[in-house]
């Protein structure tokens, strides 16, 4: 589990960061999800560590809730993590707003998860569907449209 | 793993992720790519989104120090599971002090399956993209000198989002976790047992400034007690969820709020409230003397003089009359101000359409596509503060749509006006505006442009 959570850690954060668009509250949601999973390994046979695609399933679904109005993580701020020695302004200066992050926001909130999993995390299809709860066999025309919106996106927002 | 439809008469049998994702084998990968080979509607479909896809693959990402994330094991991993794996028994290597920008040469083209017969226009496209603004858009960093602390939050400059994230206010179709666990993991004690509950108030009360950034060092040494915590009221929060980075995040607690300092005098909020309703009332009486004197009628571009006349500050009616007769159009008019001269003077071409537009709500940009062989002479001048005109020289205009071209900064443009072999179109500006303009070649299916962008002074 160590393992796993000190090579998944980064990415997630990162991956959160992009989703929610805010890398203030992506350390808390990254830290909920890891716990999230940790815990829920007691339910499970011994020696079984923590799964990527389950880590990112809850993170996700973190994230979606942080973004919903009026859910608790609005309502309980509590949930706010500052990590000492986090660099701060070099990840704000790393994930600043550039022109694809723009548009990456403009998308609906399940068509942005898909990209980011499978453009910038770089799931397996198998691991995104089972993150995304979506059929293999349909995952590629949910990402053909994901894509589709957020190039128009792009294409509308670069000029 | 192909769609069989047809949109707007533009061929989209090929799925462009079954091809890029390498879902296609046997007589499928076959069927594509002979397809592709004859088809360039998908073609060019497949190497759009292979641009995407390269896009999202770039994006930088922050690094995390192994200090911080020996933290985040700390806070994340339940006690008998961090009792079990013990204290980290491996070393992490260092976080780079920049975020990391991955090359061209090891970003995902070794995973993602090559279309050999597709030229790959990404490198071109770009440069041309982002030749104009190396600071503002470019997803990599173009100086190799570190930048400064966050540009965009040390000068808090107003900022209108011009596309705002749509966030689904039904629950996702994917994704429903059980509310359990997560109410579990909200809770204060089992994932931040120090950290105290900060929102206590339902509007709060933003300093004047507001948008600077929030110092980390200052958050880390806030005194933690579990004991301060005001009692949570359920009061409604901020309900956008256009969370960006340039804003303070919904997310984030509040310092103020979290420390159990006592909270500041009524007397001050009251007194800058005051000020504040005094200024915009001393605003509002301002501008009502100015629109009796004359400066914010509109003005019909007809001369300089005219203008001149017009934005006396002196509320008079003797001045307007005395200009009046002067106000019509002559040739002692002088000329106006030339902003730019630009293009390379080819003659004979066609202005056919202007695209309005920006990634960035400082400025509205103004894009005029040009058919022809090359760029025309084009001149930019300011006839007055609330107009631009361009001058196509030797350029046909007057086709080009003009219709609904508005935003912040552009009131209007007029339609093109054709004198003699040049093309004239005119931009009325909203507000008073900086006007910067620049060309771009013709490339690919982009044809020859000038570029004009209006920002806001």
């Amino acid at each position: 589990m160590e393992r796993e959570f000190y090579s998944d850690f980064p990415l997630v954060l990162n991956y959160v960061a992009r989703l929610v668009d805010d890398i203030d509250g992506a350390t808390a949601i990254t830290c909920a999800a890891f716990r999230q999973i940790a815990d829920g390994l007691r339910h499970r046979p011994p020696g079984e560590g923590l799964r990527r695609a389950d880590v990112f399933r809850a993170a996700t679904e973190l994230s979606r809730q942080s973004l919903r109005p009026r859910r608790w993580f609005r309502r309980r701020r509590s949930a706010q993590v500052s990590l000492e020695g986090f660099p701060q302004p070099e990840a704000r200066r790393a994930l600043r707003r550039d022109t694809v992050q723009r548009a990456l926001t403009a998308l609906p909130f399940e068509a942005r998860a898909m990209i980011l999993l499978r453009d910038f995390v770089k799931l397996s299809y198998d691991e995104l569907a089972e993150v995304a709860d979506v059929a293999p066999r349909k995952m590629v025309h949910a990402l053909d449209r994901s894509r589709a919106e957020f190039g128009e996106i792009y294409d509308y927002i670069k000029f | 793993m192909t769609t069989s439809s047809f949109e707007r008469n533009r061929c989209t049998r090929i799925s462009p992720s079954a091809v890029l994702d390498d879902r296609l084998d046997g007589k499928d990968l076959e069927w594509a790519r002979d397809h592709l080979r004859r088809c360039e509607a998908c073609r060019e479909r497949v190497e759009d989104f292979r641009e995407m896809l390269l896009r999202v693959g770039r994006l930088p990402s922050a690094a995390v120090s192994a200090g911080a994330m020996d933290e985040a094991f700390a806070l994340s991993i339940p006690e008998r599971w961090r009792a079990q794996a013990g204290s980290r028994s491996f070393d992490i290597a260092p976080a780079s002090p920049a975020p990391t920008v991955p090359t061209a040469s090891d970003l995902p083209s070794p995973l993602r399956p090559e279309v050999g017969s597709l030229p790959d226009l990404l490198t071109e496209l770009e440069r041309e993209i982002f030749r104009d603004e190396p600071v503002q858009d470019h997803p990599t960093r173009l100086s190799p000198t570190p930048e400064p602390l966050y540009p965009a939050m040390a000068e808090p400059t107003e900022e209108i989002e011009p596309v705002r994230p749509t966030e689904p206010v039904q629950p996702m179709p994917f994704l429903e976790l059980e509310p359990e666990p997560l109410e579990a993991v909200g809770e204060p004690e089992s994932m931040a047992p120090a950290q105290a509950e900060a929102f206590s108030a339902p509007l709060r009360e933003v300093p004047v400034d507001s948008h600077r950034e929030t110092e980390p060092l200052e958050w880390a040494q806030e005194p933690e007690s579990a004991e301060a915590e005001p009692p949570p009221r359920d009061v409604p929060g901020p309900v956008t969820s256009n969370l960006i980075f340039d804003h303070e995040p919904a997310f984030s607690f509040d310092p103020e709020a979290e420390a159990p300092a006592p909270a500041p005098p009524p007397k001050s909020d009251t007194a800058m409230r005051i000020a504040v309703g005094l200024g915009a009332a001393a605003c509002v009486l301002l501008a009502a003397v100015l629109y009796e004197g004359g400066l914010f009628k509109p003005s019909n571009n007809v001369s300089s003089t005219a203008v001149k006349a017009t934005a006396s500050v002196h509320p008079s009616a003797t001045t307007r009359a005395s200009v009046s007769p002067n106000a019509t159009p002559s040739a002692s008019v002088a000329p106006a101000p030339v902003l730019f001269t630009l293009g390379n003077g080819v003659s004979g071409g066609t202005m056919f359409r202007i695209r309005p537009g920006t990634a960035v709500a400082g400025y509205t940009r103004l894009v005029f596509d040009i058919h022809g062989a090359g760029l025309p002479t084009l001149i930019v001048t300011r006839p007055d503060d609330l107009h631009v005109a361009v001058t196509f020289k030797d350029t046909n205009a007057a086709g080009a749509p003009v219709k609904g071209i508005t935003s912040y900064q552009v009131a209007a443009v007029e339609p093109g006006v054709q004198q003699g072999a040049d093309g004239t179109i005119t931009i009325d500006l909203a507000r008073a505006a900086r006007i910067t303009a620049f060309t771009l070649p013709a490339t690919g299916s982009y044809a020859w442009r000038l570029v004009v962008d209006v920002h806001t002074s």
